[in-house]
């Protein structure tokens, strides 16, 4: 259906004389069509028990995503093809590696040490670098990636690890302090240095949307975890502090909230790329101006940050609508993982991917339609870009593992072993066959 | 754990919830304002770099015109072959910043992919003569034809040059945009139709045919020689300008533009007559005209406002006070009496060609084959302001102030009888230094009328301010005139 789906947008938008897609380009399509039958086998083979909505709405996201950037220009199409192949590929590589997600629990430690690495990696002089005002890339050899997008993975697989085996003693050890009760700070300490840090370091790298995403974060697996909602109300007056301090503070701060209460006025400087895509999503109106038809090119970034508003404008508000149901649909099959999910950790590493998904399209949409300040991450599955593209995929590959894992739980499939179960007995066949 | 998981579920669907609505708020509840705003004629760079139809004046020449470039991402520039002369007729046609007046008015026949042309009712000839009378000073001076309403010259200074706006090089165009958006002259309105004034004398043309066709008014009226009179409502005296004893009947204080008769007439008339009246004349009313952004003209009240303060009204009639008129908007007035009272729409637009190729402008003319005519504007009437018995009435006292009135002394061309009325638009006040806007408004032949000018230079530099509308407005006017009366067409 997806395919189809994908393949028939395709066809709609090369069928429009205003875009330069050729017939040369097609097999790039055609390769992203085989990934997803592939990765549709793979997990009916080594996945079979997982919650057959996750992939499919993902394949609709990628595909509109993915036709919108080959009609707005081929070299991104070109590239946007490798990193969906990689995606692809790292969604079948974790699924294959990853048996048992209680696995990763063993490697909470380690998931906290690389997530800060990756995140302090963009500000090492020599390996960082600053593209579009925010530090946040790294550049090895000629991969550029942002190394941020696999911190928030494998800090959401900490976190959820560490709550999972501390929870009950950090609801336990409350005292009460100015009215409020409060754990223990020992119990408390990781996960308030790693929150500190990453804040830090997003701030410093002058990227608002993932600081605000790793926030939410791990104000969110905390209140899941403990069942306190004071750590909301916390939480929630922390980052009012934090806004309103970097408001204050930063220069860059105050011009996006500027730019957001009043665009109109700044049309010929900071104001023009969010009053241009509010532009084209009018253009569109209702039924929009049909694929290959409008101007997205005329947005800056209408492949990237503002990919929404070039669906807006040629899709129209019924397209954009879609593409919105098609996110409820995934959020919501990422928390009923959570919900079904059997074991703490797991549920708790399913609410905290899912809310990095869940913000994170919040808020690039938000932004674009202004009703937050903007701020410059990517959406997910549809924005060109490898790094989103690729931990978006893995991602994806943990909420299909864990959806699977409680539906053999539940005896809903047969339990087989998995992949690396399989292999690890038959190389142990072997030796006792040797001796 | 899942009742925290089912509040989050829930707390994200009300997020989208609202993601959902600001999406229908800006597609559809909010689309058209949206549509319509100016700055959203987004052109992608391909459309944007095609040939486009010319502009052209009505006496063949081209005023704005696509040419081949060797150098740059671009092949074709926009040319405005005429500099500084047109912008506010032309507009301007930008990849950045969108574009104005005809090349956005009428951009769907200019960039069509066979391109039209069009063809303005502005003749060169004229326009040159405008500017140069002008000679830098801020204002405007507009030539109508009295039988169709339209515009045969149209200058504003300050101007700007649509050139720089048009450069390809978008830094060098903003840093041109941010001088003009920064002068607070407003280079970029065109003062002759975007802006209004303070009418001064000029706006006496109302009075006296109000006045006449209520019956406040005859030919046969007198008033006293004063030099001072105290309205109903005040205690503040109303006088003359340059504080002139003045009065006689209706012929020689139209002349010589005395205030006070003018004054007692508005109150003789009274508040719901005069607003009426001034209504018939389209103040406070839209102008009708076929570029953008025209301004409108206004009374500055409503008949209520001045039933408890006649002195105001007083004021009013002579065109002082808060009532203020737009250049053009006065032409037309002017141009209704010289038309037994009817006043026409103006326009700028005489011609438009679906073919760009098949029109040949040149020799005083543009020629085209007839079919290659996609529309000519038809002349229409906005509204009627006078019955013919008193514009004739009115011509006879206009033709008395180029004869022996305040326009005397620089308006008058041997063997062409002309209309006039002068306009010293008192903008300080009493006590304080002199500034003032002057003003002329008139039409020729008296007799047979061809041509309706308005001529008017704003209060903005001290030369200005020390002189009145007929020593200062009255030469640029004649020129303009001798120009159309000895012109081609």
């Amino acid at each position: 259906m997806a395919c189809v789906f994908a393949a028939g947008a395709y066809a709609l938008a090369y069928d429009s004389p205003r875009t330069d897609m050729s017939l040369a380009r097609l097999p790039l399509m055609l390769t992203v069509l085989a990934l997803w039958g592939l990765a549709h086998l793979v997990v009916r083979r080594v996945a079979n028990g997982a919650d057959a909505l996750l992939l499919p709405v993902v394949a609709v996201l990628h595909g509109t995503g993915f036709v919108m950037i080959a009609r707005l220009a081929n070299k991104w199409a070109d590239l946007q093809t490798v990193w969906s192949v990689v995606g692809v590929g790292a969604f079948l590589a974790v699924l294959v590696l990853v048996d048992r997600p209680l696995d990763l629990r063993r490697w909470q430690w380690t998931c906290l040490g690389a997530g800060l690495v990756l995140l302090v990696l963009p500000m090492v002089p020599g390996l960082g670098f600053t593209s579009g005002g925010a530090r946040i890339w790294v550049s090895i050899g000629p991969i550029n990636f942002q190394p941020g997008e696999f911190a928030k993975i494998l800090l959401a697989v900490f976190f959820a690890a560490y709550l999972d085996e501390r929870r009950t003693l950090i609801v336990q050890s409350e005292h009460r302090l100015w009215g409020l009760n409060l754990p223990e700070m020992r119990h408390l300490a990781p996960i308030a240095v790693a929150w500190g840090l990453s804040v830090l370091v997003m701030v410093g790298q002058r990227d608002l949307g993932s600081s605000l995403m790793f926030f939410s974060l791990f104000v969110v697996m905390l209140w899941v975890a403990t069942e306190k909602t004071g750590y909301l109300v916390v939480g929630s007056a922390l980052f009012l502090a934090g806004a309103t301090a970097a408001y204050f503070l930063f220069d860059h701060v105050r011009s996006r909230v500027e730019v957001w209460l009043d665009p109109w006025s700044r049309f010929t400087d900071r104001g023009y790329q969010p009053v241009k895509a509010l532009f084209g999503m009018a253009n569109g109106g209702l039924w929009g101006e049909g694929l290959g038809n409008g101007q997205p090119s005329a947005i800056p970034a209408a492949h990237n940050d503002f990919i929404f508003a070039a669906i807006g404008e040629e899709l129209g508000m019924m397209g954009a609508a879609a593409v919105l149901a098609a996110y409820v649909l995934l959020v919501g099959a990422g928390m009923r993982v959570a919900l079904r999910a059997q074991r703490d950790f797991e549920k708790l590493l399913a609410v905290g991917l899912t809310t990095i998904l869940a913000v994170q399209t919040f808020v690039i949409i938000g932004g674009v339609l202004r009703v937050v300040p903007l701020t410059g991450v990517t959406l997910p599955f549809m924005s060109y870009g490898g790094s989103s593209l690729v931990s978006n995929y893995v991602v994806l590959a943990l909420l299909v593992r864990m959806s699977d894992a409680t539906a053999r739980e539940l005896r809903e499939v047969p339990s087989i072993p998995g992949v690396r179960e399989r292999v690890a007995m038959r190389l142990a066949q072997r030796r006792e066959t040797r001796r | 754990m899942n009742q925290r998981i089912r509040h989050l579920t829930v707390a994200f669907v009300v997020l989208f919830g609202i993601l959902f609505m600001q999406l229908s708020n800006w597609q559809v509840v909010r689309r058209d304002a949206l549509v319509r705003d100016s700055r959203n004629n987004t052109l992608d760079r391909e459309r944007f770099d095609s040939p486009r139809g010319r502009i052209v004046t009505a006496d063949g020449v081209v005023i704005a015109e696509s040419v081949e470039k060797d150098t740059g991402e671009f092949r074709w520039q926009r040319r405005y072959p005429a500099g500084d002369l047109y912008p506010h007729i032309t507009g301007h046609y930008t990849l950045s910043f969108g574009s104005t007046q005809l090349e956005h008015l009428e951009r769907r026949l200019l960039s069509a992919s066979t391109p039209g042309a069009v063809e303005v009712t502005v003749r060169d000839d004229l326009q040159r003569v405008a500017q140069a009378a002008l000679a830098g000073r801020d204002g405007s001076a507009v030539v109508v034809e009295v039988a169709t309403g339209a515009v045969l010259a149209m200058y504003s200074n300050p101007t700007y040059d649509p050139n720089q706006v048009a450069q390809h090089s978008g830094a060098a165009a903003e840093a041109y945009l941010e001088v003009l958006n920064a002068d607070p002259e407003k280079p970029l309105l065109a003062n002759a139709f975007q802006e209004r004034y303070m009418p001064g004398s000029t706006f006496k043309i109302l009075t006296t045919t109000i006045g006449l066709e209520t019956g406040a008014l005859t030919t046969a009226s007198t008033f006293p020689n004063e030099r001072r009179w105290v309205p109903p409502n005040t205690d503040n005296p109303i006088q003359n300008y340059a504080g002139k004893t003045c009065g006689g009947d209706l012929a020689e204080v139209f002349r010589r533009s005395c205030n006070i008769p003018f004054a007692r007439t508005a109150v003789a008339i009274g508040p719901s007559e005069f607003v009426a009246g001034v209504n018939r004349f389209g103040l406070d009313q839209t102008l009708p005209f076929d570029l953008q952004g025209a301004a409108t003209s206004t009374f500055g009240g409503t008949a209520g406002d001045f039933d408890n303060s006649l002195a105001l009204l007083a004021i009013h009639g002579f065109g002082q006070g808060s009532v203020q008129v737009v250049p053009l908007h006065m032409a037309m007035i002017t141009a209704s009496v010289a038309n037994g009272g009817v006043m026409l729409e103006p326009r700028v637009v005489k011609r438009t060609f679906a073919d760009d190729a098949l029109v040949i402008p040149g020799n005083g003319t543009v020629s085209s084959p007839i079919d290659n005519i996609v529309r000519t504007t038809p002349v229409r009437q906005w509204r009627r302001t006078m019955a013919a018995t008193t514009a004739a009435t009115l011509t006879t006292s206009m033709e008395g102030v180029t004869q022996s009135g305040t326009a005397a002394c620089c308006l008058q061309i041997p063997g062409v009888r002309i209309a006039a009325k002068t306009g010293t638009a008192q903008l300080n006040p009493e006590g304080e230094k002199q500034r003032s806007h002057a003003w002329i408004t008139a039409f020729a032949p008296a007799e047979a009328p061809k041509y309706a000018v308005t001529v008017m230079l704003k209060g903005t530099s001290e030369e200005i301010s020390a002189g009145t509308g007929g020593r200062l407005a009255g030469p640029v006017a004649r020129q303009l005139l001798v120009a159309a009366l000895n012109g081609a067409q």
